[in-house]
């Protein structure tokens, strides 16, 4: 027994390794940086200092970070209300899933910075989507799409929506057809087999779709950067700030870890809290 | 109630891909009656199933469930219930709501779902476990689930496709007795799949054998095993010696066969008049073997090769002179003392032979 514990942990090795290389010991450092003293330039003077957690909890950048978890968990629901009619379709689309699915994929391998840009032809205020709604008469004066929250929202939901399709799709496509038909056999309409059987069962894809959705999308900075051109700002863009313009590391790892430490909290609520409610629903 | 038509289907037939995979299936089925669906894998006794509950749409013919046609009813709004094969309760939820689902979907009251799920479980033996999840429970107690599951919701006709397939033997056998005796007891139509002739014959009302998509025989078990129609039946329920030879005379009620180079008379019925080339079905236990020829019986002269023991009965093979071979089974204690390669005597009685009409 103790043994087989051991040949595992060798077995593991590799992967731990690589792990400890990447993950941990870059944590480890930021850590440290953060609780360091400021330099002239950005030199980094190992002497303890807690300057830099004074300034990341101070209201301007508590707003930030407040302001980014809101929106990229608007844009997540956004996603996931989109994502499963879509997933849930493709899965459906017989020999045409295939081709569907590459079609959600393809954008992964163009730049998001490029794919944004042609977002923000279509919103400014004498682009596409402005022009039609004033031609139609619906609108007087061009909507401020870009610049406004609304718009940083759309451009999350636009880059982030694969990351939500494709574990819903996998759910879906995964799901036993038979209990399906189970379902139908015991009398429930199509709508009901839906909210009793296949969302339930499909769960563990929402639930996957929600997290890697939700954790790329706080921390992003370019969809501010590309809408807004800086005026409106998430918690990814003062990261950068600190560390490239401020040349203030401390407070950069400072907001690093900061943010880490909230994403981890929220998605440990949010499973906790889907779990308390996956039990009451399911007994 | 036995005798009001329940189930009818009229020329159904089923094509996947131009495949066709039931072919003009008719078929009558009372109320409260057993009837099984029995034929090797593929012959399409799931498909037609799947059509009586409303999974498949028949390419053509007409299914008629207590005297409506259904052709165009969505499977939800028919009055039969199917217990699957895989079973597939809803794994996210437990025992009682998994039996409850049916009633819920048909808005009863709570009270009156919570008396109906405690008596169907307690109709299986499973009352105490409401409360657990379908996989914390064994195969065997997963499928008397699957069966109140279904059996709650007061079906015209309950569908079971293989439902002891994935049993071992034992629970088989008991599940076999215990199904039929919650048959009996609910009064409710049973239409049952299997591939297992034993189990059609221990269970059911009436057979109906299917191959290749076509019914071959309808049947009581007894008529089946007995008095099969064709060489498929006679070979696919139980074990049979099939004898094919000539025919090169008839006089009278009886008719002469050419088997290899003997002749023998069997008894003369249409069946055999019209045909040239006839197939006789004789049963191993049926078959005698012994030294001499026996006064009275029909008697075929052939050569001893092996006699194995088997337990129940030994197994006898004798070999006719074309080399065809036959199986006769005898109890302990009535075997002759046989030698290797000596001729020996087949005989019996011609009500046992059975003519064959393909
Ligand atoms: N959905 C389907 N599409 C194509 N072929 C099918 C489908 N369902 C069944 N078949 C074919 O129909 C034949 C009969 O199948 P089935 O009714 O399941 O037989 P059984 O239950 O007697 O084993 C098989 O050859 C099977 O491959
Ligand atoms: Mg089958």
């Amino acid at each position: 027994m103790r043994k087989s514990f051991k040949k595992a942990y060798l077995l593991l090795s590799p992967s731990l390794f690589w792990l400890t290389l990447f993950l941990v010991v870059p944590v480890i450092f930021i850590a440290v940086i953060s609780f360091t003293t400021n330099g002239d330039f950005g030199a980094i003077i190992y002497k303890f200092s807690t300057k830099a957690y004074a300034s990341a909890f101070s209201s301007l950048y508590a707003k930030v970070i407040w302001q980014s978890i809101w929106w990229a968990l608007v844009a997540t629901i956004v996603c996931l209300i989109v994502a499963y009619p879509f997933a849930y379709f493709i899965a459906h689309a017989g020999k045409w899933k295939n081709l569907l699915l590459l079609l959600v994929m393809v954008p992964f391998w163009t730049n998001l910075l490029v794919r944004l840009y042609s977002w923000i032809i279509l919103m400014n205020n004498k682009g596409v989507i402005n022009n039609v709604l004033m031609d139609l008469g619906i609108i007087k004066e061009p909507l401020a799409l870009l610049y406004s929250p609304g718009g940083v929202i759309i451009g999350l939901v636009y880059g982030f929506l694969p990351f939500m399709i494709l574990p819903i799709y996998s759910s879906i496509e995964q799901l036993d057809k038979t209990f399906l038909e189970a379902s139908e056999d015991l009398g429930a309409r199509p709508i009901k087999t839906f909210l009793n059987v296949t969302l339930p069962l499909t769960f563990p894809g929402i639930l996957a779709g929600f997290i890697i959705t939700f954790v790329p999308a706080i921390s992003v900075f370019v969809v501010t950067d590309l809408f807004t051109g800086g005026k409106l700002l998430m918690v990814g863009n003062v990261i950068r700030d600190a560390f490239l313009v401020e040349m203030n590391w401390q407070l950069g790892a400072a907001l690093s870890l900061l943010l880490m430490v909230l994403v981890l909290l929220s998605l440990m609520l949010f499973m906790r809290f889907t779990n308390r409610k996956d039990r009451k629903l399911l007994t | 109630m036995l005798g009001v038509q329940m189930v009818k289907l009229e020329h159904v037939t089923k094509e996947f891909d131009d495949t066709i995979v039931v072919d003009d299936l008719n078929l009558d089925i009372k109320a409260g009656e057993f009837l099984t669906l029995l034929g090797p894998s593929g012959c399409g006794k799931t498909t037609t199933l799947r059509m009586i509950a409303g999974f498949e749409k028949p390419t053509s013919g007409k299914i008629l469930l207590n005297g409506n046609q259904v052709d165009d009813m969505e499977p939800y709004k028919r009055e039969v219930n199917t217990v699957f094969q895989s079973y597939s309760l809803f794994p996210h939820m437990n025992v009682y709501d998994n039996v409850a689902f049916g009633l819920k979907m048909k808005k009863v009251g709570k009270e009156e779902i919570k008396e109906r799920v405690t008596k169907a479980l307690k109709l299986v033996q499973l009352e105490e476990y409401g409360t657990r999840k379908p996989k914390q429970l064994s195969g065997g107690q997963q499928q008397r689930i699957a069966i109140a599951r279904a059996i709650v919701n007061n079906p015209k006709v309950l569908l079971l496709d293989e439902p002891l397939g994935a049993l071992d033997l034992k629970l088989r056998k008991q599940m076999q007795l215990e199904l039929k005796h919650l048959q009996q007891t609910l009064n409710i139509t049973f239409i049952y799949v299997t591939h297992d002739q034993e189990e059609a014959l221990t269970m059911s009302d009436r057979i109906v054998v299917m191959n290749k998509g076509k019914i071959e025989q309808i049947g009581t078990p007894r008529e089946i095993y007995e008095k099969p129609r064709t060489r498929f039946v006679a070979d696919f329920i139980g074990q049979t010696n099939i004898l094919d030879g000539n025919v090169s005379a008839v006089n009278g009620d009886m008719a002469t066969l050419e088997l290899a180079d003997q002749t023998i008379e069997i008894p003369n019925s249409s069946e055999v008049a019209l045909k040239e080339h006839a197939f006789l079905s004789v049963r191993p236990e049926k078959m005698k073997v012994s030294n001499t020829p026996i006064e009275g019986p029909i008697n075929l002269k052939c050569t001893f090769k092996e006699k194995i023991y088997v337990g129940s009965v030994t197994k006898i093979v004798v070999r006719l002179s074309d080399g065809k071979e036959l199986t006769i089974n005898e109890s302990h204690e009535n075997i002759a003392e046989l030698t290797n390669n000596n001729d020996v005597y087949v005989s019996w009685n011609p009500e046992n032979a059975v003519m064959l009409i393909k």
